[in-house]
């Protein structure tokens, strides 16, 4: 059981560090889709981790009963959704912000420029 | 102590939000605005030991209504006079 | 052993109540709606976090459901604002 408290600590501790690396990159960071970077790092490094390790966490709580079970498949749940969306939303934001007029688009190459002819 | 911490900050940005809600002229950024205080009250529902409130609140708040403001946008204009 | 446990979450728990002040600050500040859109985002996988980590540290597991709930909604608002910006600016 102490393997399970250590790993489960750790990758807690991990899944901190990475989240406030990533609310600093999304507050200092300059354009939007450098911000996309920060809020992947964000997402999957300070969510997705510290999901997985607090349903280990949950099941060295002996006091709680069967429902730590419960806790623990909850996070796991949780976990896989957000490994599944949290890239397919930051796809369909940073599409929607290449082909909109909003976003400043200052790239040092653009690969997809040429295809872009037939867009608009 | 903690819950008590949680409480204010949130209910302080609950209410920077709703009032750029009711100002903001852009009204697509209105619509992200009620999403974050949906967001900010589900997280004080939840903190104040009520999660069938916040199994509701959610799809109603961030969910139902920009849906719903989005889709009379589209009819109309999207920034305001 | 799980006062260690309990030290090391109080101790997140601060680093995500700050993390989030970040993320609702560049939501207000965000020049752009995209800007806004994935700072509320990030804001909502960040609280799905805390909501569990706060489930286990009060005890009370039976209160773990909104993390899923506000994950499935919060990409839902995602779908909806970029299929919006995307039919405007095409011209539909």
């Amino acid at each position: 059981m102490p393997v399970l408290t250590i790993l489960g600590l750790a990758l807690l501790v991990v899944g901190a560090f990475l989240e406030l690396v990533g609310a600093v990159g999304v507050l200092r960071l300059h354009g939007f889709f450098n911000r996309v970077h920060a809020v992947t790092v964000s997402a999957i490094g300070g969510s997705v981790l510290p999901l997985l390790g607090i349903s280990m966490l949950s099941l060295v709580f002996e006091n709680l009963g069967v429902r730590r079970f419960y806790l623990a498949g909850m996070c796991l749940a949780a976990a896989l959704l957000i490994l599944v969306l949290a890239p397919a939303g930051a796809h369909a934001l940073a599409r929607a912000a290449y082909r909109s007029n909003e976003v400043a688009k200052d790239f040092t190459y653009d690969a997809i420029a040429e295809d872009r002819v037939g867009w608009d | 102590m903690i819950p008590l911490i949680v409480v204010l900050i949130f209910s302080f940005f609950s209410v920077v939000a709703t009032y750029l809600a009711v100002v903001e002229r852009d009204l697509v950024n209105s619509a992200v605005f009620m999403a974050l205080q949906g967001v900010c009250y589900a997280l004080i529902h939840y903190t104040l030991m009520a999660p069938d409130i916040v199994v509701t609140y959610i799809p109603v708040s961030s969910g139902l209504l920009p849906i719903l403001l989005l889709a009379v946008l589209r009819k109309t204009e999207r920034y305001e006079k | 052993m799980e006062e260690v446990i309990i030290r090391t979450i109080e101790f997140v728990v601060l680093i995500y109540l700050a993390s989030a002040t970040l993320f609702i600050v560049r939501a207000v500040r965000g020049p752009t709606a995209f800007d806004r859109v994935l700072a509320v985002d990030a804001l909502s996988y960040d609280l799905a976090v805390f909501m569990t980590i706060l489930a286990l540290y009060l005890g009370e597991p039976m209160i773990a459901v909104g993390a899923v709930i506000l994950t499935l909604w919060i990409y839902s608002l995602d779908i909806y604002i970029s299929k919006y910006v995307e039919s405007e600016s095409i011209g539909d």
